[in-house]
């Protein structure tokens, strides 16, 4: 199946449709803690302080219209591909062409489909998943959502065409292992397969699959529709029920979110994977958590006020828990941290300590 | 009260500086003095070290100079020579063997299982704490997974604790953490203003215990990647590492289950003789842990050892004289499973037909409790 061969504008992308509800949703003011998840989903960090006084109170689908599509949109969803597909640490592609993945997705130089591709065709790939068995298993699994076991000839006319055999493998001849990639990205299961992927990432739960169907269907004849489709999402009741419960960070964003949160800026690759790949090394990793907390807050490189610089004590804690936590405090709350911030030994980085090692933090 | 669970943080502090010097640790500091959970055995502990990467038997007891320890653990305890596994990814056979259960899992599926584990079902079954159960792996993100399942019965409040050794204590973390400096313990006096305030924002008394109980993982990592483990490197690095940690925390924590998951072997893809020092590099930090295990007075006629590989690897080299995993040959589906132990018999090998998914009802069985819902059966003929 060929896409069509320019994507349409961003601008006839992401119309509002005449859906009332998904107006209403659209202009539904945002709020600390709607901001800072919307941000955090789609371009996988908080908004920086600039950031967080230009959108607050202005409207969701405002915000989508800024972020979607945008080249830190794109990088975001790069990264999380890479990491679906685990191509990470020695794996992670690292070649021009990936490299520039993300410009080519927001100019509209490349769709989705053919950004997915592209990892696979990526030698890390092929160095991540060896032998033919591991490969074709790997492309049907991930690619198209196949249980192998239960496509066992198929996995076997795979491996065949892997080998620089011919054979007719899930419906396509294919006589190469670029073949097997190629059929694989271009089949029908594989738009449904990253429909539900996608979803569940974004909102945490299965798409319906009579909406799946539909929207696999709609994805399969065009690849531009992608970012259409994640703005129907996030305006949707079953976005607004994702908003109203917390849901855990993963440790990547996690290690973002601190960043962001306490030195207004991203981690390089060279500060965010160690620490990922450390946190990711962990069933919980909530005590590892609590030592990369420390490690900035400890660092000096965090703008961490000295306690006498504080004049009205009361105000700096209130100012913090929207900033971290996405809500205002609690008047008990405010008592116990003024409290304690009054004691001898309370530094203003205990108190940033306790709420970014508090479990509230670990979830948006 | 559980003793670890009454242990302060700078008793811990002293006894991971201790283990860290290479002191012997004082017994009991830590370690709670357990009884075995079945009146007729003496087994309190069990290491079951899943020998993951795909490993055939032609490389290991086929080929006795690769595996010394083994071999000798062998002769010492059961070898059963004729283990069934399914070509389900490593990821899925290696969570088969903690399942008991056989399912398909994609080969890079980061997600948990449905099926409770092992650690769930001693958890849960003999109402073990968390600091009972450990498991050390070197597959990174993935292996994280089999710390617990999604099942509504079981679950994350009868997960064990995981550490990837590689993940973890490696040198791009250490030079990470080094050049930013290194967190300091926190001190009692902020430990107490820390509880105070988290019990002011929300969770109240229970978050104030579970961060307690989270700051001595902490502690154990920060004293952890003071030790060597973040200095192994070459061959094996990743396997050694969780093996050396397996050994640390048996000798600091002495869990009633300690799981070892090993990765390294699947560099056989690209070079077979890659793949037999691995096997030569693992066997002797099996030998290093079995070494720790006989010199502790405690530990010596109290534990019990398994070691299974997930599945072997293809009959013939690849053309890039590495061996694949995919022939359905008998080197692939047959490995062979060792268990060494104070209640096991002694030199025996059996050839019988078992299932790697035996193992699970096996250990449950030797703790004296069972795993309901695991399809597996025992190893046969074991005890003494």
């Amino acid at each position: 199946m060929r896409p069509p061969s320019t994507p349409p504008s961003p601008a006839l992308l992401l119309q509002d449709g005449q859906d009332p509800r998904t107006r209403a949703a659209a202009a539904r003011a945002l709020d600390a803690r709607s901001l800072r998840a919307v941000f955090m989903d789609l371009v996988g960090r908080p908004p920086r302080r600039a950031e967080a006084q230009e959108w607050l109170g202005r409207g969701r689908g405002e915000l989508l219209d800024d972020l979607l599509g945008s080249e830190e949109f794109w990088a975001h969803w790069w990264h999380e591909q890479l990491y679906y597909f685990l191509l990470i640490d020695n794996f992670r592609p690292r070649t021009r062409a990936a490299k520039e993945v993300p410009t080519k997705l927001a100019e509209g130089r490349l769709h989705y489909r053919d950004a997915l591709h592209q990892a696979a065709l990526t030698p890390t790939f092929d160095l991540r998943n060896p032998g033919a068995d591991t490969f074709v298993t790997v492309v049907m699994e991930q690619f198209c959502g196949v249980v192998v076991q239960d496509r066992a000839s198929e996995l076997e006319i795979g491996k065949v065409a892997y080998e620089g055999g011919k054979g007719r493998f899930l419906g396509t001849t294919a006589e190469n292992q670029a073949d097997v990639i190629r059929i694989c990205v271009e089949h029908r299961d594989a738009s449904r397969h990253f429909l539900a992927r996608e979803h569940q990432r974004l909102l945490r739960r299965d798409l319906e699959r009579k909406q799946l169907r539909k929207d696999a269907g709609r994805l399969h004849r065009d690849p531009w529709a992608y970012l259409a489709l994640v703005r129907e999402w996030l305006l949707s009741e079953a976005y607004d029920e994702r908003l109203a419960a917390l849901v855990p960070k993963s440790n990547s964003l996690f290690v973002r979110c601190l960043f962001v949160d306490l030195l207004d800026r991203l981690p390089e690759d060279d500060e965010l994977e160690p620490m990922r790949n450390a946190l990711d090394g962990l069933a919980d990793s909530r005590p590892l958590r609590s030592v990369v907390v420390r490690l900035l807050l400890e660092s000096g490189r965090a703008a961490v006020p000295a306690k006498a610089a504080i004049e009205d004590p009361t105000r700096w804690i209130g100012q913090q828990f929207p900033r971290f936590l996405g809500r205002e405090a609690t008047p008990e709350e405010l008592r116990v941290f003024v409290t304690a911030f009054h004691e001898e030994g309370c530094e203003p980085s205990t108190i940033l300590y306790a709420l970014l090692s508090h479990s509230e933090y670990q979830s948006y | 009260m559980h003793a670890n669970l009454s242990l302060d943080r700078r008793a811990l502090l002293r006894a991971s500086t201790l283990l860290g010097a290479g002191a012997a640790l004082p017994s009991g500091l830590l370690a709670h003095s357990l009884a075995p959970l079945r009146p007729d055995r003496r087994t309190k502990r069990v290491v079951l070290i899943a020998f993951a990467g795909g490993v055939r038997t032609r490389e290991t007891f086929g080929t006795p100079a690769n595996v010394p320890s083994l071999r000798q653990m062998a002769d010492e305890g059961v070898l059963y020579t004729n283990v069934a596994t399914s070509n389900l990814g490593h990821f899925g056979a290696t969570m088969s063997i903690f399942t008991g259960i056989s399912e398909p899992r994609g080969i890079r599926e980061n997600a948990r299982g449905n099926d409770p584990t092992l650690f769930e079902y001693l958890r849960k079954g003999l109402a073990l704490p968390k600091q009972d159960v450990w498991v050390t792996t070197t597959g990174g993100a993935q292996q994280v997974n089999y710390s617990y399942s999604l099942h509504p019965e079981y679950g994350v409040k009868y997960g064990a604790n995981i550490l990837d050794g590689d993940g973890i204590f490696n040198k791009e973390f250490k030079d990470l953490l080094n050049d930013w400096g290194m967190p300091q313990p926190v001190e009692a006096r902020e430990r107490a203003l820390l509880d105070r305030l988290r019990r002011g924002v929300g969770g109240g008394e229970d978050a104030a215990r579970e961060a307690e109980q989270l700051a001595r993982v902490e502690d154990y990592i920060l004293g952890e990647l003071s030790r060597g483990t973040t200095d192994i490197s070459g061959a094996a690095a990743g396997d050694r590492k969780a093996l050396r940690l397996a050994r640390n925390l048996l000798s600091l924590f002495k869990p009633r289950m300690l799981g070892v998951v090993l990765q390294n072997a699947d560099v056989a893809h690209g070079s077979f003789n890659a793949y037999s020092e691995v096997v030569r590099q693992n066997d002797a930090a099996i030998g290093e842990l079995m070494t720790a295990i006989r010199e502790d007075e405690e530990l010596r006629d109290s534990t019990a050892v398994l070691v299974v590989p997930e599945f072997g690897r293809d009959r013939d080299l690849n053309s890039r004289r590495g061996l694949d995993h995919g022939d359905g040959s008998d080197d692939l589906r047959r490995v062979s499973c060792v268990a060494w132990g104070p209640d096991f018999k002694s030199g025996v090998e059996s050839g019988r037909d078992q299932r790697v998914i035996d193992v699970v009802g096996t250990v449950c069985d030797v703790f004296g409790t069972e795993a309901p819902l695991a399809k597996g059966g025992r190893l046969q003929g074991l005890y003494a």
